[in-house]
Parts: C-alpha cells; structure tokens; sequence
C-alpha cells in the first residue's frame, strides 16, 4: 500500500522585525557628550531617548545627568531616566533625585521614591518622612519602604512610631519595611539596634506574617554560630 | 450532679462524625489539610505545572489571576473541570488574590520580567510560592528574592525540575559518592544561539493598537518592565529575546542547567570568581567560568542535545575519576569507568511531578524544598554575571564576599535595572 503523504506541519509565521527607526543601532556606542545632545535634541523620538537613558547608566556619562533629570517627569520615559540615574556612582543623583521629590506626583514620583531607596540616600530622610503621610497611599507605602531601605536607626524609629497608629495594607507595608530596615542594621554591624527592632516585630499586634518574620530572625540570630558570646 | 467525665462523654458523643458523613473518603484527604493554591499569570508553561497540582489529593487550586481575560477564562475552565465544581475564581489584580486567607502558596508563571516583584509581593502577603524560571531579571533581583523568602520565613520552590529527575539526580549521586574522583569541571549546555542568541535585541516593535482593557490590561502585562508600544507579538509569548524582558539564551537556558551544576556540586551557595565570554553572538559561544577552588563551570551551545544523544536541559560533571552526562532524554553517557554504575531511571516527565509533589509536600512539613531560594539566587547572579560578561565581550572576575565585579566598573552598573513604577522589589 502506498504511503499516504502527510501534512507537513504549517510553518510557524515569522516573527516580526523590528523598524529602523526603532533599533538601537549606534546609540549603542555614544559616549556621554553624545547621549547629552541626543537626550536634549526635541527631534529625538522616545525610542532614542529610552535607549539613550539605558546606555548612559550602565556607561557611567555623570554628565548626562542634568538632561536625564529632565525625563524623570516623563510618563513613558520615567522608569529609563531612573535606569540612566540610578547606577551612577555621583552624588549629584541623589540631589536630583531628592530635588524631584518635591516636582513629581502619582506614579512617577513613587518611581523617583523607589530609586531613592535603591541608593539608600539617608539625606532623603526628612521628606520621605513627610511623604509617608501622602493621601495618596501607593506614594506613602514607597516611602515607608525606603525609610526602611535606608535602614539607620533614625528609620527603625520613624518605623516604630508610626506603626502603632497604622491599620491593615499601611501596617503591613510599615512592618515589611521595619524588617527591612533590622537587615539593614544587621548588616551595618548593628546588632543590638536590629534585635531590639525584631523584638518589637514580635508584639502581637504587627501583622503575621512580620511578625513570623521577626521571629525566626531572632531565633536565626540567637542560634548563630556567629553571633557575639562572651568571653569565657 | 454529672460527673466531669460523663461531661466529657456527653459532649464529645456527637463530634465524633464518620469522615463519609464529611465527605472524606478513606484515604482522602482532609479539606483542612489540603494545601490550598493560587495563580498568577498562567500560560503554556504554567499550565503544564498546574496540570500535575491538579493530580494531587493533597492540594486544591482554587484562584487564577491574569492580565489577559483569555487565559482566566482557560485556566478556571481548566480546573474546574477537572474539580467538577465552579469554585476557582477569577482576578486580575495579584492582590486581591494575594489578600484571601485561605490561600496558601502561589504557583507563579508569568513572564520573567514579573517573577521576582511577584514573589516577593507573595511572601510579603505570607504565601508560599512555587515560581517558574528565570527567577530574576538582574543580579539585584536575585539577591532580594533570597532575602526576602528568609525574611519571611516563607518556602519557594523555582521551577527547576531536574533537581527532581531521577537520572540527574544518579549523575549527582556518583559524584557526592566519590566514583566520579574530584571534581574538576561542571558543563551547563545552553540552548543553540538559533533560538536565543547570548545578547537579546535592545530594539522595539512598531506599536499597535491596543485591545480594549477587558481584553488585555497592558499596562500591568508591562508591569516592572520600562514602557514600550502595545505590540501583540510580545503577549504571545515573543517578549523572549527582548532585553528588557529577557536575558536571552545564557540566562533563559542558565538557568535550567547551571542550577543543575550547582546542586550537583554542592555549589548552592556560592558562584564563580571568573566568567569568560567566547565565540559571537550567532554561535556558537561559551561562557568559561571558574570557581574560588578552581572547579570550572561551561556554560556552552555547541552541546545541546548534540552527540551524545542526552537531550535537552544536559549538563555535564568531570571528575579525575570518570565523567557522566545526562539530559531530558534520560539517558546518561559515562565514561567506562562509570558504565557499571549506571542504572534504569524514569522518563523525564516525571521530573515536574515529582518536583511539584516537593513543593506541596514542603507546604505541608515546613521543609525547605530543594530549589529554594537561596539556591535560586546563587545560580541566577552565576548567569547574570555570565551574561553581563558576555555583554561586555570581556573577561569579568567577580567577588563574591562583596557581590561586584572587581574589573569593570560598566559591569557593576548592570548588576540592577530600574523598575518601572509604581513596582519595586
């Protein structure tokens, strides 16, 4: 009996190729004056400015700085100014990144408090503090959490008051960043201060899950082989 | 005047209820011990794990949520068929579903671009969660998501299944036993630079309209991943081999086998000191890597289900012994030496059930499963740093104790990338 032929399996369609005008091409190799010009230049489409942002970050081009500052208020372009800025080893970002705390509202200032944590910028303290009692409570719950990221013992107190006085999704987001912030002094060296704050973790009244969480870093820390002993 | 034990009796005569009465059969379950789970962002991939929970009489799938009404509707029509009920509800807010109580642990098989913030967001809502990988998108990703699951004392399980296939686990087994000699070197086979090459494309598709919000909610599909026109090809699964969702083939294959290496090693807790990119980026290529006491780590297309017949996902463990290699064919080549030791494993299939089975079994014990995340975060940096290498086109060394490269002040930079907003790990 003749073989009967088969249908050959349809052919997968080929994906779709991105357009000139949206590849990244050379942008992939300018040096900061470049992306400077190319940043500033109102002809400059959103697709060159996004690649513009992303090269310039992981460049290091601290002279870019001034012209990513400028994106951070852009609705599509926001998150790319913060990929320029938020790696750059300079301490002119987190001036502007505070800077634009005071500009920027909903979204993009929440993205602007999240890059703050990222660089754990204890100058920032004072207006996170302030935020932390938005109405709006997305920009209020990111800035618990960077109080928490920034994790000194002027944020476990910050954290500390204000919990007793929060109720559910804000009570949860304070403890999270509280648990944080004990990580934070932990790995500072400041052991005493991070137990003290997961003691307070511990109460009855912070939500289970820190709760837990304060716990066991107690009994994880308690039961180190490092943890400090007294001389014998 | 009763006494205190015909109290007792009284009152207990009428809570002790035949288990038929409660619908539990012998041998089932009890409702109050099932591991109760969610979804989110359930696809191909996802379906296949949801598939095997679904098997198990120790665990109810009750809840999905997805950006795309499609994939709600599939998924609950999926389970509650297999349930014989209309119980699994659906959501498109993460939240709503993370905030049920009764929910216990998450499976969460979205794109890469959400695994980690989901994760977190799910340990920080006090579940357990079984993720699919990649688990990260950057080193930084990486470290908080470990982080994170001790900060909560939550359990995570990646969805690295050949941790729990019996022919890897054989090939490990004769390694730890000493029948393979020292360890010299470890090969993680990435998949043909054909597929995903090492570098992803930096570039963007022509934008489209977007469907109505009912249908596709873009806007969260993006989530922490910076914004870029509605294109549907990326919804349908070619958001692979985009950078900005995507860390192409070292990290999408990395993180199948350089875990494996890992776990085989004893290397759960650390990484290489060295990463060496060779070859282009149309193939084929290698990343060389080596660790603090010299073992090296390949990461290497050119053996993808290649000559040694082993299949997909292989990887490969030298000794001064003997060498053994093994993929999802099951089968595995040895060296002479080694042959006698060698014997029948089950079929690759198995590998997700038995891995899934850890999970809810760990859910139930409080045990930590094997790919935990801690693991994950270690053979994750591996392939970042290996792709961060490759990016560079430069031989990287890396610190371990203080987690950055020692060389290049570029490749520091591409240890994160910035959320968009509002998300944040």
């Amino acid at each position: 009996m003749a073989q009967q032929p088969t249908n050959p399996a349809p052919a997968r369609p080929k994906p779709p190729v991105p357009p000139e005008h949206m590849k990244e091409g050379a942008i992939a190799k300018l040096a900061g004056p470049a992306l400077v010009q190319l940043l500033n230049d109102p002809t400059a489409s959103e697709f060159q400015k996004a690649k513009a942002c992303q090269r310039a970050g992981e460049l290091g081009a601290v002279e870019a700085i001034p012209a990513l500052a400028r994106l951070l208020g852009d609705e599509k372009l926001g998150s790319y100014a913060r990929y320029g800025l938020e790696p750059l080893f300079s301490p002119a970002v987190d001036e502007t990144l505070r800077g634009a705390l005071g500009k920027l509202k909903g979204n993009l200032l929440i993205g602007v408090i999240g890059s703050i944590s990222k660089r754990r910028d204890a100058l920032a303290l004072a207006p996170l503090t302030k935020l932390m009692q938005d109405p709006n409570t997305g920009i209020a719950e990111a800035a618990v959490a960077a109080v928490g990221s920034i994790g000194s013992a002027e944020s476990a107190r910050l954290l500390q008051s204000a919990l007793p006085k929060a109720t559910g999704r804000m009570q949860m987001q304070l403890a999270d960043a509280a648990l944080v912030c004990a990580e934070q002094l932990l790995a500072a060296g400041k052991r005493d201060q991070a137990l003290e704050l997961y003691a307070f973790l511990s109460g009855p009244k912070i939500p289970r899950a820190a709760r837990l969480g304060a716990m066991s870093a107690i009994v994880r820390e308690e039961t180190s082989t490092k943890r400090p002993r007294p001389a014998i | 005047m009763s006494t205190r034990r015909q109290v007792l009796k009284q009152s207990l005569a009428p809570m002790i209820v035949p288990s038929l009465v409660l619908g539990q059969r012998s041998g089932q379950t009890a409702p109050s011990d099932k591991v109760v789970m969610g979804g989110i962002g359930i696809g191909s991939r996802g379906a296949h794990d949801l598939s095997k929970i679904l098997k198990f009489s120790d665990a109810r799938f009750l809840a999905i949520c997805d950006v795309r009404n499609e994939r709600r509707e599939t998924i609950k029509s999926t389970v509650d068929q297999a349930y014989g009920n209309r119980d699994c509800k659906m959501y498109s807010d993460q939240y709503e579903l993370l905030a049920r109580p009764d929910i216990d642990a998450v499976l969460i098989a979205t794109g890469d671009r959400w695994h980690t913030p989901l994760s977190i967001i799910a340990a920080q809502h006090g579940k357990d969660v079984y993720c699919e990988k990649p688990c990260s998108m950057s080193i930084e990703e990486s470290w908080a998501l470990g982080r994170a699951f001790q900060r909560y004392n939550r359990l995570y399980q990646a969805g690295c299944q050949r941790r729990n296939g019996a022919n890897f686990k054989l090939c490990r087994e004769l390694l730890q036993s000493g029948a393979l000699g020292t360890l010299t070197a470890l090969y993680a086979n990435v998949g043909p630079s054909v597929n995903w090459p090492p570098l992803p494309s930096r570039d963007w598709l022509e934008g489209q309209e977007l469907p109505p919000a009912g249908v596709l909610d873009w806007d969260r599909w993006l989530g922490p991943a910076p914004w870029r026109p509605y294109h549907p090809t990326y919804v349908q699964g070619g958001w692979r081999n985009y950078y900005d969702f995507h860390g192409g083939g070292i990290l999408e294959w990395g993180s199948h086998t350089v875990d494996l290496c890992h776990w085989a090693a004893g290397l759960d807790d650390t990484q290489p000191v060295e990463y060496e990119p060779v070859g282009g980026n149309t193939g084929p290529y290698s990343v060389e890597c080596r660790y603090a006491n010299g073992v090296r780590l390949v990461m290497r297309d050119n053996a993808w289900d290649g000559a040694l017949d082993t299949g997909s996902c292989s990887f490969r463990i030298e000794g001064d012994k003997g060498w053994v290699e093994t993929g999802d064919k099951t089968r595995i080549a040895a060296s002479e030496s080694i042959k006698p030791l060698l014997r029948p494993t089950e079929p690759a299939p198995v590998a997700l059930e038995n891995h899934m089975r850890e999970f809810i079994t760990c859910v139930r014990t409080r045990q930590t499963p094997s790919a935990n995340a801690a693991a994950a975060a270690n053979s994750h940096v591996t392939c970042h740093a290996a792709f961060i290498a490759f990016q560079r086109g430069k031989k990287l060394t890396w610190s371990v104790e203080n987690r950055e490269f020692t060389n290049d002040d570029i490749a520091n930079r591409m240890r994160s990338r910035a959320l968009r907003e509002p998300w944040r790990i």
